[in-house]
Order: C-alpha cells, then sequence, then structure tokens
C-alpha cells in the first residue's frame, strides 16, 4: 500500500474540515470542522510514523489528541456562555472575518 | 487484493462519509455523528498503519469524550437554537470564501503529491512491536517527559478556564419584588454590605 | 547538579507552583463579604478578594522575574545538567531574557487586575491561575526547541488567554472570545498540520534536528522540499495569528476590546512576546537553511510583506478608531509590525536578535503601563472609552494623566523614554541588515502613529469636556497605582539608560548554527 493514498485520503479530510469551518454559521459547526482537521493531522503522523519506522510520530499524535480534547472544552464552555447571553450561538462570521 | 487493503478502503470510505457529513448535515446532532464515523474509520486506518494503541486512545477519547461533549452540549442548548435556518445572502458568501479555501489547499495537496509521483512511496514492512503500548510508552515516559509534564499544566488550564467561562448563576440570591429601600433591607439577604453601601447601584442622575 | 538544573529551571517552576497555592488559596480560603458583588452568583470562597489574590500572583511573578534575573547573573550555561533538558526545552540567554519580560508583563496586568476586578465588582478569582498558567505556558513556548513541547506550550498559553477574554461575560465580550478561540483553534490546526509535514520530510521532531535535515535536502526537487515549504507556510500562518500580524489580525480588535482590561494587557504583552520567541526559534532553527533564508526563496519576502502590512493598515485604521482601547488594540498591531521588521533582518544582522529582545521588553512596559493608565482613568459606571470620556481629565486628575502621557510618548517613540531606543535599535538592525525600504516605511509609518497617541494626550489637556457629558472619575487604588509606579520606572530607567540592558539583550542569541 502506498504511502501517497494514506496522505491523500489526510489531506481530502483537512479540506473537507477547512470547508467546515469556512461555511458554517454556527459554532458548533465552526468547532467540528476544527475536529476533522485534527483527525487529518493524526492520519498524517501516523502515517508518517510507520513509514520512517520510529514512534515518534505516534507520540506526536497522542499530545494532538490532548491538545484538541482540551481546546474542545473551553471551546464548548465558550459556547455555553454565549448561549446563555444570547440564547443564540451563530458566529456573524462576515463580522468574523473582516473585523 | 488482501484483507489489509479492504481494511484500508472500508476505513477511507468511512472517513470521507462521515467528513462530508459532518459538514454538509443541517442538524448539528447529524454532524456530531458524523465525526463519530469519521473517527471510527480513522482507528480502522490506525490499526492497519501499526498503531494499536493510538487505535484504542481515538476510540476511548475521541468517540467516547470529546463526541459525547458535542452532544452533550448540543443537547444542552437545545438542537434547534445551534442549527439556524441559513439567512440568504451571508451564507452565499461563506460558501464562496469557503469553497476558495478548499481549492488553494487542495491546490497546495495536489502538488505535494505531483511531487511524490515520481517514485512510488510505499511502505516497508513494520517493525516488530511498532506501535504497540510498550514502545509509545516508553518513548512517551522516557524521552518526552517534559512535553508529558507540561501537558498537566494545559489540562489544568481548560479545566479552570471551563469552570471560569461556564460557571453558571446557580444560585442567584431572592431579590424582593419591588425595589422600596425598606422592604429591600428587610426581605432581601441580610448581608453586612448592606448597611454600608448604597442599595442602588445606578448613578443618581 | 540537581540544584543546579532546579534553580535554572526556577523561573518556571515557581510560577507554576504560585498558581496552585493560588487555586488552593481561592478554594479554601474565607469570602470576603465587603467586596462581595451584588450580582447574585454563586460566591465561591474565593469572592471578593480579587485584590489580595492580585497581589499574591504579582508576587509570585515578581519572584519569577527576580530568578529569571539570578539566572541570568549565574549564566545558564554555567549550570551543570541543564542541557539535559534539550532539545525539549533549550534553557539558554534568550530564553531567560524572554521569561524576565514574560512575568515582568504578567506581574503588572495581575497587579492591574487586582485594582480592576475589584473596582468593578467582577468576582473571578479564577483570573490569576489562569493568568500564572498561561504564563507557565508561555515561558516553555520561548524555550520549546522541539515541535511537542512547541504546541503544548502554545496552547497551554492560549487556552488561558480564550477564557480570559469571556471572564466579562457581556454578549458582545462572550461573542469576542468565542470569534478569538474558533480562529485561534483553527490557526493551531493549520500549524499543526505543517508540524506534520515538517515531521514527514525530516523525521526529526526537535528544531536544530528538522534545521540540519532541511539543509541536507537543500536545494533537490524531491517530495521533502515541497513539503517543507508548505509547513513552511503553515506555521507562518499560524504564528503571524498569534502575534496578530495584518491580514490576520482580524481577532484582534475585538478581543481587546471585549476582553477585561488587565487581561488585555496581558494579552497585549505576554502571548505577543512568547509568539515572537518562538517565532525566532522555529524560523532561525528550523528554517535557517540558506535557500529558506534568502531574499529569493524563503520567508524573509513574506514576513517584510506582514511587516508592512501591518504597520500601515493599523496605523490608518487606529487614527479613526472612537474608543481608546480599541486604538490601543491597532497600535499593538502596528507594533508587532515593528518587531516584525527586526524578525527579517536577523537574515543579515546578527545584532538584530538582540533589537528583538530589547524592542519586546520596552513595548511591554509602555503597553502594561497604557492599559493601566487607561484602568486608572475610570471607575464603576463612569469607565474611560472615548476620547471625549478623556477630555479634561488633566485638570481632574494630573496624576492620572501625567502617566497616561508618559506611556503614550513611549509607544510612539518620543527620545527620552524606552520607546524610543526599543525602534532605534530595531531600524538600526534593519539598516545593518540593508533592508532601507523597510526602514523607511517603519519611520513613516512611525510618525503617522504618532498622531493618533498624541491626539489622545491634546484631548487630556487641551479640550474642556462638553457641558452635560458623563466624565470618566479616576478610580483609586493602591495596587493599578503601584503597577503604574513600577511601569514609569522602568520606561524612564531603559530611557535614560539603555546600555546595560542591550548589552544583555544583545548576548542573547538563538544560538542559531
Amino acid at each position: 500500500m502506498p504511502l501517497t493514498s494514506v496522505l491523500l485520503l489526510s489531506m481530502a479530510l483537512f479540506c473537507i474540515g477547512v470547508f467546515g469551518v469556512l461555511s458554517r454559521r454556527n459554532a458548533i459547526g465552526i468547532l467540528l470542522g476544527v475536529e476533522l482537521m485534527a483527525n487529518a493531522v493524526n492520519i498524517n503522523l501516523v502515517a508518517f510514523s510507520r513509514f520512517q519506522g520510529g514512534v515518534v510520530g505516534q507520540v506526536f499524535a497522542v499530545f494532538a489528541i490532548a491538545l484538541t480534547v482540551a481546546e474542545v472544552v473551553v471551546g464548548l464552555a465558550l459556547v455555553i456562555l454565549l448561549y446563555r447571553s444570547r440564547k443564540d450561538v451563530r458566529v456573524d462570521e462576515a463580522n468574523a472575518l473582516s473585523g | 487484493m488482501n484483507a489489509g487493503n479492504a481494511l484500508f478502503i472500508v476505513g477511507a470510505l468511512l472517513c470521507l462519509v462521515g467528513a462530508l457529513s459532518t459538514v454538509i448535515a443541517r442538524s448539528p446532532i447529524r454532524a456530531a455523528m458524523g465525526l463519530l464515523i469519521t473517527i471510527i474509520g480513522i482507528a480502522s486506518l490506525f490499526l492497519k498503519l501499526s498503531a494499536q494503541f493510538l487505535a484504542a486512545i481515538q476510540i476511548i477519547v475521541y468517540a467516547g469524550a470529546v463526541v459525547v461533549l458535542f452532544v452533550f452540549v448540543i443537547m444542552l442548548i437545545g438542537a434547534d437554537t445551534s442549527a439556524g435556518p441559513p439567512k440568504s445572502g451571508g451564507s452565499v458568501g461563506s460558501r464562496i470564501v469557503a469553497g476558495g479555501g478548499m481549492a488553494v489547499l487542495s491546490g497546495l495537496g495536489l502538488l505535494l503529491l505531483a511531487r511524490f509521483d515520481g517514485q512510488p512511496v510505499r511502505f516497508g514492512p513494520a517493525a516488530v512491536g511498532h506501535g504497540d503500548v510498550e514502545a509509545v510508552g516508553g518513548l512517551l515516559f522516557r524521552e518526552a517527559i517534559i512535553p508529558f509534564e507540561l501537558a498537566t499544566a494545559l489540562l489544568i488550564v481548560a479545566v479552570i478556564g471551563a469552570i471560569a467561562v461556564a460557571r453558571s448563576k446557580a444560585r442567584p440570591r431572592p431579590a424582593p419584588p419591588e425595589s422600596h429601600e425598606s422592604k429591600r433591607l428587610f426581605h432581601g439577604p441580610l448581608h453586612p454590605r448592606d448597611a454600608q453601601r448604597p442599595l442602588s447601584k445606578e448613578p443618581a442622575e | 547538579m540537581t540544584f543546579d538544573v532546579v534553580y535554572g529551571l526556577s523561573p518556571l517552576l515557581v510560577v507554576a507552583l504560585g498558581a496552585l497555592l493560588l487555586m488552593l488559596a481561592e478554594a479554601f480560603g474565607k469570602p470576603n463579604p465587603q467586596g462581595l458583588a451584588p450580582t447574585g452568583e454563586v460566591s465561591d470562597a474565593g469572592a471578593g478578594r480579587a485584590g489580595e489574590l492580585g497581589m499574591g500572583a504579582a508576587v509570585v511573578l515578581f519572584v519569577g522575574a527576580a530568578l529569571s534575573l539570578g539566572v541570568w547573573l549565574a549564566g545558564p550555561d554555567n549550570l551543570v545538567g541543564l542541557e539535559l533538558t534539550r532539545p525539549y526545552l533549550i534553557w539558554d540567554r534568550f530564553t531567560v531574557f524572554v521569561c524576565f519580560t514574560l512575568c515582568l508583563g504578567g506581574g503588572l496586568s495581575c497587579l492591574l487586575a487586582g485594582g480592576y476586578l475589584t473596582e468593578h465588582e467582577i468576582d473571578r478569582a479564577e483570573f490569576f491561575p489562569l493568568v500564572l498558567f498561561s504564563t507557565v505556558g508561555a515561558m516553555a513556548l520561548a524555550a520549546a526547541g522541539e515541535l511537542l513541547t512547541l504546541f503544548v506550550a502554545l496552547e497551554t498559553m492560549s487556552l488561558g488567554v480564550y477564557a480570559l477574554v469571556g471572564l466579562r461575560r457581556t454578549p458582545r465580550s462572550s461573542e469576542a472570545a468565542l470569534k478569538y478561540f474558533l480562529l485561534g483553534s483553527f490557526a493551531a490546526a493549520l500549524m499543526l498540520f505543517g508540524a506534520a509535514l515538517l515531521y514527514g520530510a525530516t523525521g526529526r521532531t526537535d528544531l536544530a534536528g528538522i534545521g540540519q535535515a532541511i539543509a541536507a535536502i537543500g536545494q533537490g526537487e524531491g517530495p521533502g522540499a515541497a513539503q517543507v515549504l508548505i509547513a513552511l507556510v503553515l506555521v507562518v500562518v499560524g504564528l503571524a495569528f498569534k502575534v496578530s500580524a495584518v491580514p490576520f489580525h482580524m481577532w484582534t480588535p475585538d478581543a481587546y476590546e471585549g476582553a477585561p482590561t488587565p487581561a488585555t494587557s496581558y494579552m497585549a504583552v505576554a502571548v505577543k512576546t512568547a509568539a515572537f520567541a518562538v517565532m525566532v526559534r522555529v524560523l532561525l532553527i528550523a528554517f535557517g537553511d540558506e535557500r529558506l533564508t534568502s531574499w529569493a526563496s524563503g520567508w524573509p519576502p513574506v514576513l517584510a510583506t506582514l511587516a508592512v502590512a501591518s504597520m500601515t493598515v493599523a496605523n490608518l485604521v487606529a487614527g479613526r478608531q472612537s474608543s481608546v482601547k480599541r486604538m490601543l488594540a491597532y497600535s499593538s498591531i502596528a507594533h508587532a509590525g515593528y518587531a516584525l521588521v527586526a524578525v527579517v533582518a536577523t537574515i543579515r544582522s546578527p545584532a538584530a536578535e538582540g533589537s528583538i529582545l530589547f524592542y519586546l521588553l520596552t513595548y511591554t512596559v509602555s503597553t502594561a503601563g497604557a492599559f493601566g493608565a487607561l484602568i486608572l482613568c475610570g471607575s464603576r459606571g463612569k469607565e474611560a472609552v472615548s476620547y471625549e470620556d478623556l477630555a479634561g481629565i488633566a485638570k481632574r486628575h494630573p496624576a492620572a494623566a501625567m502617566a497616561f502621557s508618559l506611556f503614550l510618548l513611549s509607544l510612539a517613540g518620543v527620545p527620552p523614554t524606552a520607546g524610543f531606543f526599543g525602534k532605534l535599535y530595531v531600524f538600526q538592525a534593519a539598516i545593518d541588515a540593508e533592508l532601507y525600504v523597510l526602514t523607511v516605511v517603519g519611520l513613516l509609518n512611525s510618525l503617522v502613529g504618532a498622531y493618533y497617541y498624541l491626539r489622545v494626550i491634546v484631548f487630556m489637556y487641551m479640550r474642556e469636556p462638553a457641558p452635560g457629558a458623563t466624565l470618566a472619575v479616576p478610580m483609586r487604588s493602591g495596587y493599578v497605582a503601584s503597577a503604574l509606579v513600577i511601569a514609569a520606572v522602568l520606561v524612564i530607567a531603559l530611557g535614560v539608560l539603555p546600555n546595560v540592558t542591550l548589552e544583555w539583550a544583545a548576548i542573547a542569541t538563538v544560538g542559531r548554527s
């Protein structure tokens, strides 16, 4: 099995994640897109680790998982905060992008 | 086609289907379920790439914790509020931006793959014990002990941050129905502060 | 040897331990009924004690700064066994200098918070452990010589800051915090993908090893070279987001405005300082290859474009703001632009690294002071928000106006202050590196920037408040006042006697090959 096909898959997942982040209007949808991107990174790390022959890439993936989980915790807390104050979690991304 | 390749193809299909439904589904619950499918697909890919330990972690942490947390929050704030009808106009613009961003990234990816094309890069046979708990744990606790210790700070920050941000107004002090001063003194919470502070916080003018 | 290692790492360890102790103090202390906010929220044990907790946090951070100074005097290279932490943490003079700056900025922000949270009745004692842990992450980030440490430290710093922005809980600040978080985690994911490609291309995760492997890949047209280029782009985007360089700055004004002002001050000084430190290390060690540092085929033109865009856009937009806090947010973007000029200059001038460190130190004291003065000028219900709020404040409260003017002059780069020498050495390094266009653009921008800083001073000293307008009433707080005194002394000291500090900054290099 070639490395290229795994890389292609992870690239596809990453692009789908980016699409999700940019096209979603509600915060949870954007966060799900970021999750997809992080998972694509994990595939890459594991594939490279298998290819290079060490397990450093896998340890990197363990840390990447920890990072994403910590991020999700804070992110969802912020979502709840916004919901409490506005009863709505849609982020106006026209505003977010132009600022 | 042998069993290993079949595992890869099934895993890849699960990933793609799940990812697409994550970004396209209208209902946030369905989107979260799409993420779940992606995660299961990735776990089977990890098995194929001889990362057994990570496959287990992936299922336990992502499927068991992250997706559950997502579903929990979606249920807490109500599935309807967070979906929202697509507003006319704004959504089209964001789709164009999104499509553009994706096109740029895909271009970069194709560039990357085109460079690989000359020599087909294949996986060699895996080393014995590659990716089992012993190998990963050994590296994690012997070599990478400093980032591991730092990760404790990361987790504490995440916990304190989440508590600080999401802490609710769980025990509102009972406020009297009207703001007549004498009533408030007696019906409100009897606190030493009330004796010293002006009752009304609004500026006098 | 053990003692040496512990002593060497003591700034990091003290701040982490202090954060744990503060958490315990908050959980098991007695609530102070005098300071309770009448908001009807759950009152935990630390409620109403923002002042004392802030003092504690500031003491911890100042002890961290003092220990950094001690480690500097002992010399990190002389401490036996400290090199064992490599490559995960590279504890060299560069790191120690940045640690000092970070502790100083964090300590000043905590002192400001001690006054601000009490005055504005924000019962959020979690503020202080968050700042301390975030500073731990920032210090580790400055020291990170390896991708694992780098990402863990980066997220530790960022997660704390995301939570800090949301602490004010108004709808606007919650939305700013969520946007900042979403954009930040998006940028982090991009950077993580870049790091994965880097690992794939080189098989290494330590920056020095990556640098050697990239040099070996060299001129080749193989798969490795393309991966390295894409990784470089993604990493630069992620770092540019953290230092809020244009066009990755869109979160900055909202997040800075929505956050409680001490948190804004912390974000402006500590996050930016640590991000610049790691940017210098990553670019010079991992991407320090001749080909990637050349003007034709590497990162210098990209960073130069970011620098010019940051300075120009931020300065033009800052002049049009009506909120002083937003103006300071844009000013911090412009300052990121000046520092980026120095980062570009590192390719040809060996003195540029020192000029970045010195610049970050002067920026830290001036910016923390400016936000502190803004806090001092307002009190609950009578905050200083717009220029008009500050009109004529010099007559009512000359000390506050004087302090604010001093820090604004330093930010503008007027001679006897710290900011002047910060800018001077950055532009000197740029001229050394023969970056004449960048230098000219930077100087022109300094002139444009002076306009909006001076406008605040004009309002404070020469305008009369409109009849019937609500006026900002300065608050009284020993914490804020002491923070301002410390910052003012440093601004003047660095402006009058920059030599010692500058000599120190000059020998604090990242040791590129």
